[in-house]
Order: structure tokens, then sequence, then C-alpha cells
């Protein structure tokens, strides 16, 4: 592994990160169920380029293989399977936030602000000398994730951040963790496994309250 | 030791997929023997581990208990309950099947994560327990179960995604002193403590603990607890109080020991005193208030998972030792609460506290052994629990934080006037005319006589190999020391 390896994927893991972040911002923008399932699928994709780039510059096949997989399930089925699953029910529906998009976005900048600051400040003396702003990248998509989750009071919204969420994750253990392709490919093994028991749920959530996907109906159980 | 941790893993495997393919007839006392044998293995491996120096360590066998008393009692309780279940006529033999196959696959998890040293390793099998554990809640296929899986499996899965990061973390932090690849394992970074940056360990500290601290319950990260308890199958709900909780504590656990190691005890002690009293205050409040008899079994185990925080926050070697012996003593109780709690709830149709009245003239055995259980997890002498909270409590006196130990007691007093008064409410008085009096020995029967036997005997006498399995864990949990 030269140096100049190196640099030069992590100088394309600088490029990608930026644009995962600018996807993950821009669920704020979006109010169409289509899109939203659609900035996923784009934001899936550079996921799978960043790993593809990793596993190929320090020669690690697993990850390779990894990337590939990435690029099957998560930017091509789960995509399809999503729009299937919304098609008719809301897909053309607007959906509401708890907040406007103005003050979305301005946590979500903070969220950025504090994840950056946090990882600014470690000493990661790892050989990657971006290894702060990935790590600031990783937590800044997990913070966003999760708000949006916290925000749409939809169901498809709420997997969509928790789906984008683990992309950050994945993002930081590509990046940061060359050397744990295990964890890597257990990560994805596990998105499998989990997508399919959340989506087992979901479609019996749908199917039982029929016309909207609104979690917001779901308050039987509060408090 | 090695091939007996193996047979403890392996017959609840096999049995996840056997009980799949024969009947429930078969299946149901099958999972009860292999819940029986599974806790006699589990046992030698901890007597193992406590008189010689055999894998796994003090820590991984004491974290196996609260997972053979919840799996040998529920193993037990199934065999009445799926025909129970299936006299209401809701569900049918597929139903049975898909319940004790799913139940014994979550055993197996749940036995896994406690053996596991490697940091990786124990994510996934979190993660593991999570997927199988959300099938069992929605099991019973109602809407309040549906929502309920849903919440779980989101919350949960968002937090372990923390944990994940905490995982994550901790590789880059070990990336200096230990390699760019190397096996993320529990003792070669206790042994290259001195090497760790300190605030990346801190980092990956705060994460594991709002991520493994979410699948533990801890306020303000319990939100999913309290409706996957309560929608969940009865059984089930005592695997996930008494096992899964514990579970993720050990994951935690692991996590302090790293970071007591390199950076002393008072950062985590802050950290899980913010956490342990958060959880006691939500608790106490909730209890008073709920109308669901599982729901508050629920809100107990918050409760219940703060006590052990806060003994965690209060770093003393007894009250260390108190919080261990504590998710043992939590485990025990909590099952035969839930397991009692099944029985009324089947009697009397009903799962609110409004709806059940005079329980011990109406279930002579059930309704007592309940109202023992409630005055456990209220913290009465002579059972387990009221053992482990002195030792708390000694240990947050003699270690001078005052404030913090009358804090925890005066919040321990309104839960207790929150149970105590459900309680009283449940089990006295008159048995209600519309439901049947009297009650048949079944293997649910036995199944809580276990537990309540492991509820007092723990109260009356810790045995020595546990004591030696307290202590070594309270010296692997606390590095610093």
């Amino acid at each position: 592994m030269s140096i100049h390896h190196l640099t030069a994927s992590q100088a394309f893991a600088g490029t990608i990160a930026a644009l995962l972040l600018l996807v993950q911002l821009a669920l704020f923008r979006s109010v169409v169920l289509a899109e939203l399932i659609t900035l996923y699928a784009v934001q899936s994709f550079f996921v799978a380029v960043i790993s593809l780039a990793v596993g190929l510059s320090t020669a690690a096949w697993d990850l390779t293989a990894l990337a590939i997989l990435t690029f099957l399930f998560k930017v091509v089925a789960l995509p399809i399977y999503l729009r299937g699953l919304t098609r008719g029910i809301s897909s053309r529906v607007e959906i509401p936030s708890r907040i406007n998009v103005m003050l979305s976005l301005l946590i979500a900048a903070g969220l950025v602000g504090v994840s950056f600051l946090i990882s600014a400040q470690l000493p990661l003396k790892m050989g990657a000398f971006l290894a702060n702003a990935d790590l600031g990248t990783m937590l800044s998509i997990v913070f966003i994730g999760f708000l949006v989750a916290i925000l749409r009071p939809n169901a498809v919204t709420q997997v969509i951040g928790f789906l984008t969420l683990e992309n950050g994750v994945f993002f930081g253990a590509v990046t940061l963790t060359p050397g744990l392709p295990f964890i890597v490919g257990v990560l994805v093994l596990f998105d499998v496994l989990v997508a399919v028991v959340v989506f087992a749920v979901l479609v019996r959530v749908l199917v039982a309250l029929r016309s909207t996907a609104a979690t917001a109906q779901l308050q039987d159980l509060a408090g | 030791m090695m091939p007996l941790t193996a047979v403890v893993i392996a017959i609840p495997a096999l049995l996840a997929a056997i009980t799949l393919l024969v009947p429930s007839r078969t299946g149901g006392p099958l999972t009860a023997l292999g819940g029986l044998v599974s806790a006699g293995c589990i046992i030698a491996v901890g007597l193992g581990s406590a008189h010689g120096v055999t894998a796994p360590d003090a820590l991984s066998s004491l974290f196996l208990l609260p997972v053979a008393i919840v799996y040998s009692t529920v193993g037990l309780y199934t065999v009445w309950y799926v025909n129970a279940e299936s006299a209401e006529g809701n569900p049918g033999e597929l139903f049975r099947r898909e319940f004790l196959a799913l139940t014994n696959a979550f055993a197996c998890s749940e036995i896994i994560v406690p053996l596991l040293t490697n940091m990786a390793g124990l994510w996934v099998a979190l993660e593991a327990t999570t997927i199988i554990s959300a099938l069992l809640v929605r099991l019973q296929g109602t809407l309040a179960a549906l929502e309920a899986a849903w919440k779980y499996i989101l919350i949960a899965s968002c937090g372990l995604a923390f944990g994940l990061i905490a995982v994550i973390v901790l590789y880059v932090a070990g990336a200096g002193p230990l390699g760019e690849h190397h096996v993320p394992q529990w003792e070669a970074y206790v042994a290259a403590a001195p090497r760790l940056d300190p605030d990346v360990i801190r980092l990956a500290f705060i994460f594991a603990l709002i991520g493994f601290g979410t699948k533990m319950g801890l306020a303000p990260m319990h939100a999913w607890l309290p409706d996957a308890h309560g929608a969940g199958p009865t059984p089930t709900s005592a695997m996930l109080s008494g096992a899964l909780l514990s579970d993720a504590l050990y994951a935690i656990l692991r996590f302090a020991g790293i970071t007591n190691a390199v950076v002393g005890g008072a950062f985590t002690h802050v950290l899980f005193f913010i956490v342990g009293l958060v959880s006691l205050f939500v608790a106490a409040f909730f209890l008073l208030q709920q109308r669901d008899v599982k729901r508050m079994l629920a809100y107990s185990s918050i409760e219940h998972m703060g006590v052990v925080a806060s003994g965690l926050a209060f770093g003393a070697p007894i009250a260390i030792m108190g919080a261990l012996l504590h998710a043992v003593n939590h485990a025990a109780s909590k099952s035969l609460a839930f397991l009692a709690a099944g029985r009324l709830s089947e009697r009397y149709e009903t799962r609110e506290l409004d709806g059940i009245r005079g329980g011990v003239a109406t279930l002579p055995f059930s309704g007592t052994l309940f109202a023992l259980a409630g005055l456990s997890l209220a913290g009465l002498p002579p059972f387990g629990i009221f053992r482990s909270e002195l030792m708390i409590l000694s240990g947050g006196f003699a270690s001078g934080i005052w404030s913090a130990a009358i804090a925890i007691v005066v919040l321990l007093a309104i839960a207790f006037a929150g149970i105590a008064r459900w309680v009283h409410a449940t089990s006295a008085g008159a048995p209600r005319a519309s439901v049947p009096v009297g009650e048949r020995g079944s293997s649910a029967t036995y199944a809580m006589l276990l537990a309540l036997v492991v509820v007092v005997g723990l109260g009356l006498v810790v045995p020595a190999p546990l004591w030696t399995l307290l202590e070594r864990s309270m010296a692997l949990v606390d590095q610093s020391r």
C-alpha cells in the first residue's frame, strides 16, 4: 500500500464524502416520497463507489465484492422494491415535516458543525490524512439520518432516514477501518437482514392501515 | 471448557430447527428440556470459570447466568403457553411452531452475546438478537404488536448503528498501537490501554453507551421498551427483559472496562450516573400511572437498569459487584413476574391492571407468586434484589457520594409505591364472579417455582463460586483500580 495510492483514494474519499453529505441534506428539501427513494439510491451509489475505490486501491478483494453487493442491493433492488411498495399508497402525496424546511436545515447544519468539531479535535493516528473529515462525515450523516427519522411522521420516510444513517456508518467503516473488511462485510449482510425484517413488518403495517403510511396514526401505545 | 460452551450454543440452535419441523406437542417439551440442560451446562461453565482459569472469563460466565435463568424458566413455561394460546383459538399450529423456533433461536443469540470478547463480533451478535426478537414481538399479528415491532426494530437498529460507530472508533483508536489490521479483541485493547488515545476512547464509550444503552432500555433511549414488552408474547417479554437487557449491559461493560483502563474510572462513572438517574426518574413516575400489567413490568425493567447503572457509577467495588449481581437477580424476578402475569392475564382475559382483582384467590399459586415477584421487584427482603440494591447503596454511601445515594433511595421509594399499589390492588380481595377460580399444576407452575427458587435463594445466600465470579468480573470492569 503506497503513499501515492493512499492519498489518491483519500482525496477521492473527500469528494465522495461531500457528495454523500449533500444528498443527505437534500432529504430535507424533498417532500415527495419517490424523490426520497431516488436520493437514497444515489447516496447508496456513492457508498458503493467509495468501497469499490478503497477495495481496488488496497487490493482488498472482499471489499470489492462488497461494493458490487452494495450496488446490487442498495442501488437497484431496495429502491425498486420501495417504489413498488409505495406506489398507489402515497407516492405522489407530500409528506409533511414536523418543522419547516429552513429550520430543519439549520438544525442539520448545526449537527454537521458539531460532528466536524468533535472529529477535528481527535488525534487520529491513521495513515489516512483525511481520517478526521471522514469521521466528521460519518457522524454528520448519522445525526441527519436520525433527524429525518424523527421529523417525518411517515413509516417509509423513517425507513429512508434509517437506511441513510446506515450508509453513513458504512462510509465510516470503509474509509476509517480499511483493515476491518470483516465488519464491513457483516454490516452489509445485516443491512440485508434488517431491511428484510423491517419491510416484513412495514408491509404488514401498511396492509393493516390500508390507505396511508403514516405512523402518526399508530399512537395507541404512547406513554 | 470450550466444548461445553459449544454445547450451550448448539442446544438452542438445534432446537430452533427441530421445533420448526416437529409438532408443537413435541416441540414444547423439547424446548423445556433444552432450556434446563442449557442452564445446567451454563452453571458448569460458571463453576469452571470460578474454580480454575478455564475460558470464558468471569464476566462472560456471569452474564450467561441471566440467560440460563430466563431460558430454563421460559422453556418450561412454553409447554403450557402454546396450548393455552391455541385454546383461545387465535393462532394455529404454524404460530406455535414459529413461536417455539424463534424462542429457541432468540435464546441461542442471547447465549452467544456474553461468550464473545471480540468487540465487532459482539455487535453482530446483538444485532442478531434484535432481528430475531423483533420477529417474536410481531408474532401475534395485532396492529399493536406490529407497531411495537416496528418501533422496536427502528429504534434498536438506530441505536445499534451508534454501537457500530463505537466499534469503528475503538478500532481506529487501536489501529496505532495494535496495527491497522488487528483483531478487535477485548483483551488486546485492555493490554494496550496505556498506548490508546484517551480522547478517541472517550468518544467510543459515549457512542457505546448511547447505542447499547438503547438496547439496555436506559432512559432517554427507552421508548421502544414498554411497547415491545407489552405487545410481544409473555414468554418473549420475559426473555427481552430478563436476558436481552443484561446482554446489552454486558456489551457496555466491555467498553467500560477498556475505557476505565485508558482514562480512569471517573469518566464512565459520571456518564453512568446521568443515565442511571434519568432512567430511575422516568421509570419511577411512569410506574405510578401504568394501566397495563406488562407495561408496568417494562417500566420496572427501566427502573432496575437505572439501578444497575447507578451501581456502576458509584465505582466502589461492593457497588459494582452489587450492580452485576442485580442483573442476575433482575432476570430471575422479572421472569417470575412476567410468567405469573401471563397466567393472570390469561385467566382474566385482560392485561388491564384494573381488570385483575383478587388474583391470589382466583389463582392461588400464580396469584401468590405474582405478588411475591412484585414485592421482590419493589426491593423488599428476603429477595435477591434487596441484597443487590443494598450492596449498591452501601457502596454509594461508603464512597461518600451521599447526595446521589439519597436521590436513588428517594426514586426507589417512589417506584416502590407504584409497584406496591398494584400488587395490593391485583392480589387482594375477593375474586370476580365471572372468572373461574382455582388452578391445576402445569409446566407453567414448575417454571415459576424454578424462578422463585432463584429469586429467594439469591436473597438468602450468594454461593461462593458466584461471589468469586462477581469479584473477578468487578476487577475486569474496573480496570482503573
